[in-house]
C-alpha cells in the first residue's frame, strides 16, 4: 500500500512534529525514532517532482504551537523558565531541572502529607479519598504551569530517581544485589500525577460514573504526555492495569511516542493480552508497528504478521526498526539464515547502529559462524564499547569459543551498563551453567525473568538448571512456564515430558510428549508460510517427526504395559529412517531442510519441493534402539522371520551389532528347536 | 597500548609453528632458531662478553626496535630458503606469509592464538590420561618442551591472552593487518586469488554477495578506523613489556655503565614511547638519568620528583631512603656537597629506622667515600652542626662497621669495596704496604668467589697505583692494560677512563705525548657525551697537553691550559688531580721565574696537606718541591732537613719513586755542600732502581746531578791529571745520558741547558773544536726551544 505524496508530505510533517516534541521533554529514544521513521520515507526529491508547488509557504513543524490556546500561552509565558530548566535537563543535572517548576517545598511537602504511603488510586475507592487529596493539593500545586514544563520537571525528578537507583544499586551478582533497590522519587512523582489529573478532571456526572464504573474518568485538556509518564510510573510501582489504562490513553492523546509503546509491550506477557490490548489502541499506523514489535517480543511468529510487516515496508521501505523486525520474525521462524541474511543488510546500511545487534550475535552464535560474530563484535567494540548491545555480542563470541569466564565478564558488563538488559542476564545463566556454577546460574535467570516475564530461555534455562540438581518439581514448573510462552516449540514439552518422565508420572508425560511430536510438525509446516493446517492431521505420513520423541513415547508405553500402542510408536520411529527419498546422512539432511527454508519464495512451490526432497533422518541411535525392541519383541511373539529381518537390518547398520548377532543365533536355535527336520532353512 | 602481545611476537609464533611441523630446511634451522632466541631472551641475561663492545649492545636494542615496527626483518631472515614441499622458486617467505595471511579473520587469528597449547609437549599426567591407562605413545612430530624457551614463550603468549580484554584483541588484530599489510604488494603479483580484501575473510567473501562495495567500503572504515588507506599513522604495535625492557636496557646501561643512549637510537625509542598510552614510570627515571648525564640539574632533579611520584603508588613507603639516596648522589654530582651531604644523613636515619640493611650500609659507604675524597668539607660540615658526630663516627669507625655488616647482610661488592678501601687507607697513611697487600688480596678473594665483577676497576686501579708506587712502572702499566683488554665488559665507563689515563700518563713519562693524547681520544664517544665523564676527559686531556707545553717551554700555551684547569673548583675532582694541578702550577710558576710565588704555593699546599692528613707520597713530592726550589734559588743548603725528612718519609711508607728522587735531591744538596763523594755514591747507587721506575724525568735529572758530582770531584783533582780528565769523562758521559734522557720527554730547556754543560767540559777538557760544535748544536737546540715555547712542534 504505497501512500499519496500528500500523504506522505503530512505524515513526514506529523513524524518532524513528533520528534521535535519528544526532544522537548527530554524523550530522547523517543525522538531518534520518530526520526528515523521520517527518514526511512522515500526520498524526498522524488516526491518534490510529483508534489504540486505548495500556494503558500508551509510553516516548519519545529514551530507548531500547541493546539490548545492556554497551554500555549502558558508555554509562551514559561519560555526562559523552560529554557533554562531544559538545559539543566541536557546536562544531566535532573533535580536542579526539576526545581526550576517545582518548588522543593511542595516536594517535602508531598512527602508528609500521606503517610500511609500508599499512591492514591482514583479507581475504586471513590470520593472520600479524592476529595481530600484534592483540598490537599489544591493549596501547593498553585503555580499552575504548561503540561510541557510540568511533564519535563516530573521526567527529571524520575530520572534522577533512576539514575540514584543505578548508583545505590551493588555490584552485579555482588552479595548484596538482590535486585531490590527502588526509585525513590515514584512516590513524590506518582502523587503529584494523580493529584495533577484530579484536578482536571471535570466534576461532572460523567465521570463520576465513569469512576464507578471503574473506569479512567477523562480529562480533556491533557495532551498525553503527562499520562505516559503515570504510566510509567504506577508500571514501576507495579499496579500494571490501572498502568497499562493510562497507557492506552496517552496513545490515544498522542500517537507518536514510541517509548510509550515501548511500556505498554514490557507490561504485556501473553499474546492474549496483547490482542485486547491492541483491540484498545487506537486504529493507526503506528499501533500496527506496536502490534508487530510486541508479537515478536511475544516470539509469535504468523503469516499475518508478515503481511503487516509487509505493509508497513511499503510506506517505510528504508527502515532499519522494519528490517530488524523483519530478520526477528525470520529468527522466530526458525530461518536462521533468512533473519542472518536481514542483519547482514541492516549491518551494511547503517553499520553504526547497534541496536538489537545482540539478536544477530544470537544467530550467528547458533549457525556457528564464528568469523563474522568476530567480526561483529569487532565492529560493535569499534563504534562503542560501553553499550550493552556490544557487551552481549563480545559475551556470545567468547562463549561460543567457549571463554565461558570471559562470556561471564562481558555479560556482566553489560548488566552494570543496563540493569534491565534482558539478554545479558539469561546469557548470564547460560554460561554459568557451562561452568558447572549452578546457583548462580539459577540467579542468572531468576534475575532474568523478574526484568521480564516473557524470556522463555530463562524459564526454560531454570528448567534445566534444576533437572541438572534433580529437583525434578521445580524444572517442571519452569518447564511448564517455557511451553506455555512458546507451545508450539517441541523442545519445551519434549523437556516437559522427559521431566515427567523422570517423575514416573508416564500417562501425562505421553501426552506432553505427544504435544512436542505436534509442535514440531507444526514449525514445519508454519515456515513455510500460508498452508499451516492440514498437515497436522496427517502427521504420521509426511510430517517428518523426530525420532527420540517417538522412541521415547514408545518406551514410555512399553514401561506401562500397552505394547500394541509402544509396537506402533516404535515403528513409526523405524519408519523415520526412510522417509521417501533416498537415505542421506542426517547432518545432511537437516541443511538441506534450513536450505529449503530460507527464503519464503513462492508458497506452494516451497511446500511442494520440500516434501518432493524429504529425506529421511538415516539410521540413528534411536531407530536402532526402536528397531531392536521391535527385533525382541517379535521374539516374544514368536514372529521370527520379522525378528530375523530385523536383526540382519541391525547388523547391516553396523549399530549394536553383537547383540543382533546373539539374537540372530537365538532365532535360529528355536527355529531349530520348532522344525527340528528343517535346519538351514534360511 | 598492548601490555605483551604484538603482530611481531605473533610472526615468532608463526615461524615457531613453522618448525614445529618441520618446514623449515635443513641449512635454515639454526638462523631461524637463534633469531626466534635473540629476539626472546631477556636483555638481563644477555651478558656483555670480552670482546662485544657497547655497540653490538646496542645493536640489540636496535634490533628489537625494527622488529617491532615493520615485518621486514622476516624477509630478510627468510628470504633466502627455499620452500620444501612447495613450487620451484618458492621460498620460505613464502610460506611465512602463505600463515601469516591464513589468519585472515579476527576469529582465526584468536584461535590461532588460543590453540598455541598443541605446540607443546604434554606432560607425563595428560599422556597417561589420553593413554587411558596403558602406556602412553611417544608423540609424533616435533614438540616443545614445556619449559623450554620456546614453551615458556607460548605458555606467557596463552596467558597474556586470557588477560586481554577484548578491544585489546580488536587493537592487536587491527595492529596485526597493519603489520601484515606491507606485505600485500608482494602477495598480489604471487597469488592469482589476492585481492584487496584479502585481509579480512568476512569482508572479502560478504563483498559482491551480501553487500555492496559502498558499504563494505564503509564497514572497513568504521572497523578498522582507516589504517589501510593509511590515513593516520596510528601507533606502532608496540607492547609494554617491550617498552619496559627496552627501558631497563637503557636504565642498565646508564647506570652500570655510565654510557648515554646514542642520539638516533634515542629518537627512535622517543618514538615508541610517544606512541604508548600508559608511560612505565621507569620512562621517567630513565629521563632523569638521562637529564643528570647531560648535566642538566634542574631537570635531573624535577625528573627525579616525577618519579618519585608517580613510582608511589606501586611500591610502597619503604623506598623513601632509596629516593632520599638518590637525591643525594645527584647532590654531589651537581657539586651541592651540603644538600647532598644533609640528605646522605637523612638516608642513614631513614635506614636505620625501617632497619634497611642494604641502604644503610650503602650509604655509610658513600659517606665514607665522599669523606675520604673532600675530607675539608666533611669536616667543614661536622663542625658546624656538632650533632651529626653523634650520628656517624670517625670513617675508621664506619669502616669497621661496614665489615661487619657486609658479611651479615651478604653485600658481597660492598664487602670487596670495603676492604679495598682498608687497602687504600693503609697506602695513603704510610703504613705497611704487606697490611695493605693483605687487605687487597682478601677483596680480591672475595671477588673471585662472589663473581663481583663490579669491583674489577677499583681493584685494577689500585694495584696499578701500588705498583706505581712501589717503583715498578711497567707492572702499573700492565694491570691497566690487563683491564682493559679483559674486563671492560662488566665495568663502567668510569673505570675505562680511568685506566686509560694510567696508561696514557705512563706513556707521558716516557714522553710519548701523542700516543698518551691517542689513547685517550680513542675512547668511545658517545660513553662521553655524559657531562660529567667528559669533563673528566677533558681535564685529563688538558693535563696531558699541559705537561707537554711544559716541557717544551710552550709558557704562554701552559699558562692558557692552566688557568683553564684552575677554574673548576678542587671540589670537583679527586685529590690526586687536584694536587697534580697544584704542581703543575708551581712549575709552572717556576718556569716562569717567579720563584717567589711557587714558593709560597708550595707552603700553601704543604700545610693544607699536613692539616687534612693527605697521602704520603703527594706531601713528599711536595716537599721535594719546596727542595728543588729552594736550590734554583741558589739556597740549597737550607733544603737539607727537609730533604732528609723526605727520604725518611719516603723510605718508611716505601715510596720507591719518591725516594729515589728524594735522594736525588740530597746528593744535589750535598754537591753544594761539596761532599761530592758522597754524592756521587748515592746517585750512582740510585740511578739503576730509578732506570727500573720509567720515569725518564727523574733519571735524566739523577744523571744530571752525577754529572755535577763528577765535575766537582774533577775539580778536586789537580788540573790535567789522568784523575781529573776521568772525572771529566765520567762527567760527560752522565751529561750525555742527561742530554738523551731529557730530548725523549722532550724536555727543551734542559737539553739546552745539558748541551751547554757539554760545550763547557769539552772547553775545560781543552777540545776547542767539540766545544765549538756542541756550542753551535746548543744554538741550534735554541732556535728549536723557541719554536716549540711558541707551541709549534
Amino acid at each position: 500500500m504505497g501512500l499519496s505524496p500528500r500523504e506522505l508530505a503530512s505524515l513526514r510533517n506529523t513524524l518532524a512534529d513528533a520528534t521535535v516534541k519528544c526532544a522537548e521533554r527530554g524523550l530522547y529514544q523517543s525522538s531518534k525514532w520518530a526520526a528515523e521513521l521520517m527518514n526511512s520515507l522515500p526520498d524526498f526529491e522524488e516526491e518534490e517532482a510529483n508534489l504540486d508547488p505548495p500556494e503558500e509557504q508551509i510553516p516548519s513543524p519545529i514551530y507548531t504551537p500547541n493546539l490548545d490556546p492556554s497551554e500555549a500561552a502558558l508555554e509562551a509565558r514559561e519560555l526562559p523558565k523552560y529554557l533554562l530548566a531544559k538545559s539543566f535537563f541536557d546536562c544531566h543535572e535532573y533535580d536542579r531541572c526539576a526545581s526550576v517548576f517545582i518548588p522543593d517545598t511542595l516536594l517535602s511537602s508531598v512527602l508528609q502529607s500521606k503517610p500511609d504511603g500508599a499512591p492514591p488510586t482514583p479507581k475504586g475507592k471513590g470520593k472520600e479519598k479524592a476529595s481530600s487529596a484534592s483540598t490537599f493539593f489544591s493549596s501547593p500545586r498553585a503555580p499552575a504551569i504548561s503540561q510541557k514544563s510540568l511533564f519535563l520537571a516530573l521526567y527529571a525528578k524520575f530520572l534522577a530517581g533512576e539514575k540514584r537507583k543505578n548508583e545505590e544499586a551493588e555490584m552485579v551478582m555482588g552479595p548484596h544485589d538482590h535486585g531490590s533497590v527502588i526509585n525513590k522519587e515514584l512516590l513524590v512523582v506518582g502523587r503529584l500525577l494523580s493529584a495533577w489529573f484530579e484536578a482536571k478532571t471535570p466534576q461532572d456526572e460523567e465521570s463520576i460514573r465513569a469512576a464507578q464504573r471503574g473506569e479512567l474518568p477523562d480529562t480533556p485538556e491533557s495532551q498525553g504526555w503527562l499520562e505516559y509518564l503515570y504510566g510509567m510510573v504506577l508500571a514501576r510501582e507495579k499496579s500494571e492495569d490501572l498502568a497499562m489504562k493510562y497507557l492506552v490513553r496517552s496513545v490515544h492523546k498522542y500517537q507518536f511516542n514510541w517509548g510509550c509503546w515501548l511500556e505498554m509491550t514490557s507490561l504485556i506477557s501473553r499474546p492474549e493480552h496483547l490482542s485486547r490490548t491492541v483491540d484498545a489502541c487506537p486504529e493507526h499506523l503506528i499501533s500496527y508497528m506496536f502490534h508487530l514489535h510486541s508479537s515478536l517480543e511475544l516470539y509469535q511468529q504468523s503469516p499475518a504478521l508478515a503481511q503487516n510487516l509487509d505493509k508497513l515496508y511499503s510506506i517505510f521501505p528504508h527502515s532499519p526498526f522494519l528490517l530488524t523486525c523483519n530478520a526477528l520474525l525470520s529468527y522466530h521462524s526458525k530461518d536462521l539464515l533468512a533473519a542472518e541474511q536481514h542483519f547482514s543488510r541492516l549491518l551494511a546500511s547503517h553499520p553504526r547502529r547497534l541496536d538489537s545487534l545482540d539478536h544477530y550475535s544470537n544467530i550467528l552464535y547458533v549457525l556457528n559462524n564464528r568469523p563474522k560474530l568476530a567480526f561483529l563484535a569487532h565492529l560493535c567494540s569499534s563504534v562503542d564499547k560501553f553499550r550493552p548491545e556490544s557487551c552481549v555480542v563480545i559475551g556470545n563470541y567468547y562463549s561460543l569459543i567457549s571463554m565461558h569466564e570471559k562470556a561471564v565478564q562481558y555479560f556482566r558488563r553489560a548488566l552494570t551498563l543496563d540493569k534491565s538488559c534482558l539478554s545479558a542476564w539469561t546469557l548470564m545463566g547460560h554460561e554459568y551453567v557451562e561452568l558447572k556454577n549452578t546457583h548462580a546460574a539459577i540467579e542468572s535467570y531468576r534475575r532474568a525473568v523478574d526484568v521480564n516475564r516473557r524470556d522463555y530461555r530463562a524459564w526454560y534455562g531454570l528448567g534445566q538448571t534444576y533437572e541438572m540438581l534433580e529437583m525434578h518439581t521445580y524444572s517442571l514448573h519452569y518447564y511448564k512456564m517455557a511451553a506455555g510462552l512458546r507451545p508450539w516449540d517441541g523442545k519445551m514439552w519434549m523437556a516437559v515430558g522427559t521431566c515427567l518422565q523422570r517423575m514416573e508420572k508416564e500417562r501425562e508425560a505421553i501426552k506432553a510428549l505427544k504435544r512436542a511430536l505436534l509442535a514440531d510438525a507444526y514449525y514445519e509446516t508454519g515456515s513455510s508460510f500460508g498452508s499451516g493446517g492440514e498437515l497436522m492431521g496427517s502427521r504420521s505420513a509426511t510430517g517428518h517427526l523426530d525420532p527420540e520423541i517417538l522412541l521415547q513415547i514408545a518406551s514410555l508405553y512399553d514401561a506401562l504395559g500397552e505394547e500394541e500402542e509402544a509396537k506402533s510408536y516404535m515403528e513409526l520411529c523405524m519408519r523415520q529412517e526412510d522417509g521417501t527419498g533416498a537415505e542421506g546422512g542426517d547432518a545432511m539432511a537437516e541443511s538441506v531442510r534450513i536450505h529449503n527454508d530460507s527464503p519464503p519464495a513462492s508458497d506452494d512451490g516451497a511446500v511442494d519441493e520440500e516434501q518432493g526432497g524429504r529425506e529421511g533422518t538415516g539410521v540413528t541411535a534411536a531407530t536402532s534402539k526402536a528397531r531392536m525392541w521391535l527385533a525382541k519383541f517379535a521374539m516374544r511373539t514368536h514372529d521370527y522371520d520379522t525378528a530375523t529381518q530385523l536383526a540382519m537390518e541391525l547388523c547391516q547398520d553396523g549399530v549394536e551389532v553383537e547383540e543382533a548377532k546373539a539374537l540372530v543365533r537365538e532365532v535360529r536355535a528355536r527355529i531349530y528347536a520348532l522344525e527340528p527336520g528343517s535346519d538351514g532353512a534360511h | 597500548m598492548a601490555r605483551y602481545l604484538t603482530p611481531a611476537k605473533i610472526g615468532l609464533l608463526v615461524l615457531i609453528e613453522l618448525y614445529t611441523e618441520e618446514a623449515i630446511p635443513h641449512d635454515a634451522i639454526l638462523p631461524v632458531l637463534s633469531f626466534i632466541t635473540s629476539n626472546l631472551v631477556d636483555r638481563d641475561t644477555h651478558n656483555r662478553s670480552c670482546n662485544t663492545d657497547d655497540k653490538s649492545a646496542w645493536a640489540n636494542a636496535e634490533r628489537t626496535i625494527s622488529l617491532v615496527v615493520s615485518i621486514k626483518d622476516f624477509e630478510k631472515l627468510l628470504g633466502s630458503y627455499p620452500f620444501l614441499m612447495g613450487f620451484p622458486g618458492r621460498r620460505l617467505w613464502d610460506q611465512f606469509l602463505g600463515k601469516m595471511w591464513d589468519l585472515n579473520s579476527l576469529n582465526a587469528m584468536h584461535a590461532f592464538l588460543a590453540n598455541l597449547p598443541r605446540l607443546l609437549a604434554k606432560t607425563a599426567k595428560e599422556l597417561k590420561h589420553e593413554a587411558g591407562g596403558g602406556t602412553p605413545e611417544p608423540e609424533v612430530g616435533i614438540k616443545i618442551s614445556r619449559n623450554s624457551l620456546f614453551g615458556l614463550f607460548i605458555r606467557r603468549v596463552g596467558s597474556e591472552l586470557g588477560r586481554l580484554q577484548w578491544h585489546d584483541t580488536t587493537e592487536l588484530w587491527k595492529s596485526f593487518v597493519q603489520y601484515r599489510q606491507p606485505t600485500a604488494h608482494y602477495l598480489r603479483r604471487k597469488l592469482p586469488g589476492f585481492e584487496r580484501l584479502s585481509f579480512d575473510e568476512v569482508l572479502s567473501t560478504a563483498e559482491g554477495q551480501e553487500w555492496d562495495a559502498e558499504s563494505v567500503s564503509r564497514l572497513t572504515f568504521i572497523a578498522y578506523d582507516g589504517i589501510l588507506a593509511g590515513e593516520h599513522a596510528s601507533a606502532l604495535p608496540v607492547s609494554t613489556s617491550d617498552v619496559e625492557a627496552l627501558l631497563e636496557f637503557q636504565i642498565e646501561q646508564m647506570q652500570k655503565y655510565g654510557a648515554r643512549v646514542a642520539p638516533d637510537l634515542r629518537q627512535q625509542l622517543d618514538i615508541l614511547l610517544r606512541e604508548s598510552v600508559s608511560i612505565p614510570s621507569l620512562a621517567h627515571y630513565l629521563n632523569f638519568l638521562n637529564a643528570w648525564q647531560a648535566g642538566d640539574y634542574a631537570t635531573a632533579f624535577d625528573l627525579l620528583h616525577r618519579y618519585f611520584d608517580y613510582a608511589m603508588h606501586s611500591e610502597h613507603q619503604s623506598s623513601y631512603q632509596y629516593g632520599l639516596m638518590n637525591h643525594a648522589v645527584l647532590q654531589a654530582d651537581f657539586g651541592c656537597y651540603k644538600e647532598a651531604y644533609e640528605a646522605m644523613l637523612e638516608t642513614v636515619t631513614t635506614a636505620r629506622e625501617n632497619k634497611d640493611m642494604r641502604c644503610l650500609n650503602f650509604a655509610l659507604n658513600w659517606l665514607f667515600q665522599f669523606e675520604q675524597s673532600r675530607p675539608y668539607l666533611v669536616s667543614q660540615l661536622r663542625s658546624r652542626d656538632d650533632d651529626s658526630n653523634g650520628v656517624l663516627g670517625t670513617s675508621r669507625k664506619i669502616l669497621a662497621y661496614l665489615r661487619v655488616n657486609a658479611k651479615d647482610a651478604k653485600m658481597w661488592p660492598l664487602y670487596c669495596t670495603v676492604w679495598l678501601s682498608e687497602a687504600k687507607l693503609c697506602l695513603l697513611n704510610g703504613e705497611s704496604t704487606a697490611t695493605a697487600v693483605e687487605n687487597m688480596v682478601r677483596s680480591s678473594h672475595l671477588a673471585l668467589k662472589y663473581n663481583v665483577k663490579g669491583v674489577m676497576g677499583t681493584q685494577a686501579l689500585f694495584w696499578s697505583a701500588y705498583w706505581d708506587r712501589t717503583g715498578l712502572a711497567y707492572l702499573a702499566g700492565l694491570v691497566s692494560e690487563v683491564f682493559l683488554q679483559c674486563h671492560m665488559g662488566n665495568a663502567a665507563f668510569d673505570d675505562e677512563l680511568n685506566h686509560t689515563w694510567v696508561l696514557a700518563s705512563g706513556l707521558v713519562r716516557k714522553g710519548r705525548y701523542d700516543e698518551g693524547l691517542q689513547a685517550l681520544e680513542s675512547l668511545d664517544e658517545n660513553s662521553l657525551r655524559s657531562l660529567k665523564t667528559s669533563q673528566l676527559w677533558y681535564k685529563y686531556r688538558g693535563i696531558l697537553k699541559l705537561q707537554r707545553d711544559l716541557r717544551h717551554n710552550n709558557l704562554r700555551g701552559a699558562e692558557q691550559l692552566l688557568y683553564q684547569l684552575l677554574q673548576s673548583r678542587t671540589d670537583d675532582m679527586s685529590l690526586e688531580m687536584a694536587c697534580l694541578i697544584d704542581s703543575l702550577h708551581i712549575e709552572y710558576l717556576t718556569q716562569r721565574g717567579d720563584i717567589q710565588g711557587a714558593f709560597t704555593k708550595t707552603n700553601a699546599a704543604l700545610a693544607k696537606f699536613r692539616e687534612e692528613n693527605r697521602d704520603l707520597a703527594l706531601r713528599v713530592d711536595m716537599l721535594l718541591r719546596k727542595v728543588k726550589l729552594l736550590s734554583l734559588a741558589g739556597r740549597p743548603q737550607r733544603g737539607f732537613s727537609v730533604a732528609i725528612n723526605a727520604v725518611n718519609i719516603a723510605w718508611r711508607a716505601r715510596l720507591v719513586l719518591q725516594l729515589w728522587d728524594a735522594l736525588g735531591v740530597l746528593s744535589s744538596i750535598l754537591v753544594s755542600f761539596g761532599e761530592f763523594d758522597a754524592a756521587s755514591q748515592i746517585l750512582i747507587a740510585v740511578i739503576p732502581r730509578a732506570i727500573e721506575t720509567d720515569s725518564l724525568l727523574l733519571v735524566a735529572q739523577l744523571y744530571a746531578y752525577l754529572a755535577d758530582a763528577w765535575m766537582g770531584l774533577a775539580g778536586q783533582e789537580p788540573p790535567k791529571s789522568t784523575k781529573r780528565t776521568e772525572h771529566m769523562t765520567a762527567a760527560l758521559a752522565a751529561v750525555n745520558k742527561a742530554f738523551d734522557y731529557y730530548s725523549s720527554i722532550e724536555d727543551i730547556g734542559k737539553q739546552c741547558e745539558m748541551m751547554a754543560k757539554k760545550a763547557m767540559i769539552m772547553k775545560l777538557s781543552g777540545d776547542m773544536e767539540l766545544a765549538a760544535d756542541y756550542a753551535a748544536a746548543y744554538v741550534s737546540l735554541k732556535k728549536t726551544a723557541e719554536v716549540l715555547s711558541s707551541g709549534g712542534s
